[in-house]
């Protein structure tokens, strides 16, 4: 495939592709394949069979006059969650649960609102229709309160039936955007090419989409909008061509992260993260790697523990001599983050993440990646990335 | 001349004023145990046209009458009843017994009179609603009441040893069985699955007592605590059982004995009939007007004043319905002297209010509606919350079973489907439907009930 050849010469890519080959290296030595395939995704025969299991369950406890509840594992609880390096957090086998019962004044609404969305997913998965969890809301604001408690049911309605979201039919709605070297054809026939001047949001229904290209040497994903759109602006992804960026705008939704995972598996192309120098950004960019405890139950679609550190690290500020004023104090709550990022399971085998986070942690300031442009306001796109790029300046 | 009904009550009050000072020496607030046995045989008398010749006997099962001074007693016991014409005798222990008085101890008096038929049948059943009332908060006091009209004999056993109690302070607990209340057939086929009301306690008032009272020696305070509940209980009921439809109050007096003796003969106090004097019902939009008609022939526990509820004007949501619930408020009079309380000094208190309560409860009107009010808006939150809580779980099954139902339904499984039906045993989707609202009701009613029948003792 060819797209417009305005970046660098092929010697700029040396290292970079030096690095994919170790990465391909790595997964033949962990006994995955190389070549990318699609997520095991559950068929809609088997969705049903799963809901009409629930059900009967249901109906045989009452018909044994016992009350029906629902037994939920708790996503959200870090003794049920265990890190492997090539997964990143995932949740053990046997985790704990909590009972959701028909029968108790607290939870019966929420018996009644997991029947209920259990019901509704049926009809989508029958019919072969989507709806976006803000749809699943709005057929009944008033029943369910508020998107919060439909998007939690959702979440334990697919990790109780053990059934990736996407497949239950339910799509969220991405805030995230692409650019670059990228085409695709949404399931609806759409074509998409995200090599324009502006960038492309994110599809909802990833696992629709089909007919993937790219010829990208690597993936740049950026923690936020604005140094996003900077870029855009300065046609980076033409300059580094060919090469793909996209942003979640801060912490990343469910399709952006399966996006990435699924341009991983498919292409194997090099991921580097560009985030800011702080527990925040640190954090985020843990998300894409290494997964969030409120999805670890999917997190064999969505991890990606290939992800490389690529800027800004805190050993950045001090070597380019950023200056002091555009630094900003750790507060309180950055402390207390850095600190349990400290403590995660996923930071003992990654000593160079550790070593820069401690530079931070004694430094006790921060930086934005705008405090690039105190040294001239092109520095981000034309001098700090190219050369991290070229040089592998990445962790 | 009293009758036998105001002979029987007065003496089972001295008894029971004997029987509480003798029991707060020994234990504080312990409740009062053991057995009374009451029974009156009347014949035809010999001399007097259309009269019957009672003898009354009242008798303890066991010796719980310790400190009884015989003398003391009968001196007593006629002083209070001046006015009886009937011969007061003491029996000892030597003495034969009638045989239709069983395990009687050494305690036992008998008394005569004569009187119509007409109205031994009254003193009856005054008598049996005073027992009934003492037993709804002195539970482990039991009552073996008979009587026998030429050679006819009817027996009643009073008592609520058994029952769920809620716990007040100096030695009387409140039965909290509906039962002794409201009786269950107004309710029809309404399911009524929660047998207790779950009385809401007011906070204590000192009674202020008007200067002629004061003046006949009460050395002490008349504290009145009061005590609203709905009835029957709101936490698991039908829903039309959503609105007060009467008013019951009852009224109390030191050691737990009743302060007003109901006669069907004789009208209701005419302080009471003004039925704002207790609560202000117009805050509840309810118009009350006082009910006069006391069916003294019913197994429930008579209350003192009887109000019930009349739309009010413009007011559309009251409707005429029979059904609905009462309010019950009970009104606890208790004294306190700082020193341990003497029998007579009690019985002297209790005197007192008998014959001066409406005077003493005018003269603290105020304070006391404002005690009665808290405890009635705190019961009435109580029915609210239950109600919104029923609401909220009937809402929830509809939508369990609509889901269910469109799942169902809408499958195009064949064997799901009949397994479903197959396991509620039903014919078709209609019947399934149908059985599984019903499973799931009698399931989260059964867990609503043990919830509700969970009692937290509570103490003044």
């Amino acid at each position: 495939m060819a797209f417009a050849p305005r970046g660098p010469e092929a010697s700029f890519f040396q290292v970079l592709d030096q690095h994919r080959a170790s990465l391909l290296a790595a997964l033949r030595k962990g006994g995955r394949e190389p070549a990318g395939g699609g997520t095991h995704l559950a068929t809609s025969s088997e969705v049903l069979a799963a809901i009409e299991n629930v059900i009967q369950d249901i109906i045989t406890s009452l018909a044994r006059n016992e009350a029906p509840a629902f037994t939920i594992d708790n996503r959200s609880s870090w003794e049920n969650i265990k890190f492997e390096d090539s997964v990143g957090l995932h949740m053990v086998s046997h985790c704990t649960t909590r009972k959701i019962k028909s029968d108790s004044p607290k939870s019966v609404k929420t018996f009644a609102l997991i029947l209920k969305i259990l019901s509704m997913i049926y009809k989508l998965v029958q019919s072969n229709t989507y709806a976006t969890k803000r749809d699943i809301y709005y057929t009944d604001s008033q029943l369910f309160g508020n998107q919060t408690v439909v998007d939690n049911i959702i979440n334990d309605i697919s990790c109780m039936l053990k059934v990736p979201r996407r497949s239950l039919h339910i799509l969220s709605t991405s805030k995230g955007l692409i650019a670059g070297n990228l085409r695709y054809i949404e399931e609806d026939g759409t074509k998409v090419n995200c090599a324009c001047a502006t960038a492309v949001a994110v599809p909802s229904n990833i696992q629709g989409i089909q007919n993937l290209i790219t010829d990208a040497k690597f993936l740049l994903i950026v923690e936020k909008d604005a140094t996003f759109q900077r870029l855009l602006d300065d046609s980076f992804c033409t300059k580094m061509s060919p090469c793909i960026m996209v942003t979640g705008k801060g912490v990343p939704d469910l399709n952006t992260r399966l996006l990435v995972k699924k341009l991983w598996d498919t292409f194997h192309v090099p991921i580097f993260t560009l985030v800011d120098a702080d527990p925040h950004g640190i954090e985020i960019m843990c998300i894409y790697k290494y997964g969030s405890m409120a999805m670890s139950f999917e997190a064999h679609n969505l991890t990606v523990p290939a992800i490389r550190w690529l800027g800004l690290l805190p050993s950045d500020i001090k070597r380019l001599n950023i200056p002091k004023g555009t630094l900003i104090p750790l507060t309180k709550q950055d402390q207390m983050k850095l600190d349990s990022i400290l403590k995660r399971p996923y930071i003992t085998c990654q000593p160079f993440w550790r070593k820069e986070m401690e530079i931070m942690a004694d430094s006790k300031m921060k930086a934005e990646i705008q405090a690039l442009t105190f040294l001239s306001s092109d520095y981000l796109s034309r001098v700090y990335l190219p050369n991290k790029l070229k040089f592998g300046g990445w962790i | 001349m009293e009758g036998t009904a105001v002979a029987v009550c007065e003496i089972l009050k001295y008894l029971i004023i004997h029987w509480r000072c003798e029991t707060a020496r020994i234990s504080k607030g312990a409740l009062l145990e053991g057995e009374l046995v009451i029974s009156i045989e009347a014949l035809n008398s010999k001399h007097q046209a259309n009269t019957l010749h009672c003898v009354t006997t009242i008798a303890s099962a066991g010796s719980i009458f310790g400190g009884l001074v015989l003398k003391k007693f009968l001196k007593e016991i006629q002083s209070i009843l001046p006015g009886l014409s009937a011969e007061l005798s003491w029996t000892s222990e030597e003495t034969s017994y009638s045989q239709d008085v069983s395990g009687v101890t050494p305690f036992q008096m008998i008394f005569e009179a004569h009187e119509k038929p007409r109205t031994l049948m009254t003193d009856s059943l005054v008598i049996k609603n005073f027992l009934h009332k003492v037993i709804t908060v002195l539970p482990k006091i039991r009552f073996n009441f008979s009587v026998k009209v030429n050679g006819i004999l009817s027996m009643e056993i009073f008592g609520a040893e058994n029952e769920p109690t809620l716990n007040l302070s100096n030695g009387i607990a409140l039965v909290v069985n509906h039962q002794h209340y409201v009786s269950t057939p107004k309710f029809g086929t309404t399911e009524l699955l929660c047998s207790r009301i779950h009385p809401v306690l007011g906070h204590p008032v000192m009674l202020f007592i008007p200067d002629d009272v004061a003046k006949m020696g009460l050395l002490g305070e008349l504290i009145l605590t009061p005590a609203a509940a709905l009835c029957p209980c709101p936490n698991v009921f039908s829903n039309q059982l959503n609105r007060i439809s009467s008013a019951s109050i009852f009224l109390y007096g030191p050691s737990g004995l009743p302060l007003i003796l109901l006669n069907p003969e004789q009208p209701t106090s005419t302080t009471f009939k003004d039925t704002s004097y207790f609560i202000n019902w117009k805050k509840y939009h309810l118009c009350m007007v006082p009910n006069l008609d006391l069916n003294f022939d019913r197994d429930l526990v008579l209350p003192d004043v009887s109000y019930q509820v009349e739309s009010s004007e413009g007011d559309q949501t009251q409707n005429m319905d029979p059904q609905g619930q009462t309010l019950l408020l009970f009104l606890f009079v208790d004294f306190h002297s700082g020193f341990p309380v003497q029998k007579m000094e009690l019985w002297g208190v209790h005197t007192l209010l008998t014959t001066h309560l409406s005077a003493i409860l005018t003269e603290s009107h105020s304070v006391v509606q404002d005690s009665i009010q808290v405890a009635v808006d705190q019961a009435l939150e109580q029915h609210h919350q239950a109600v919104k809580a029923h609401q909220k779980l009937q809402a929830s099954l509809s939508v369990a079973v609509n889901s269910i139902m469109s799942i169902m339904t809408g499958s195009t499984s064949s064997s799901f489907r009949k397994t479903c039906l197959q396991t509620l045993q039903a014919a078709d989707t209609q019947e399934f439907g149908t059985k599984l609202h019903k499973s799931f009701h009698e399931i989260t009613q059964n867990r609503f009930l043990h919830h509700c029948s969970r009692e937290v003792k509570q103490k003044i």
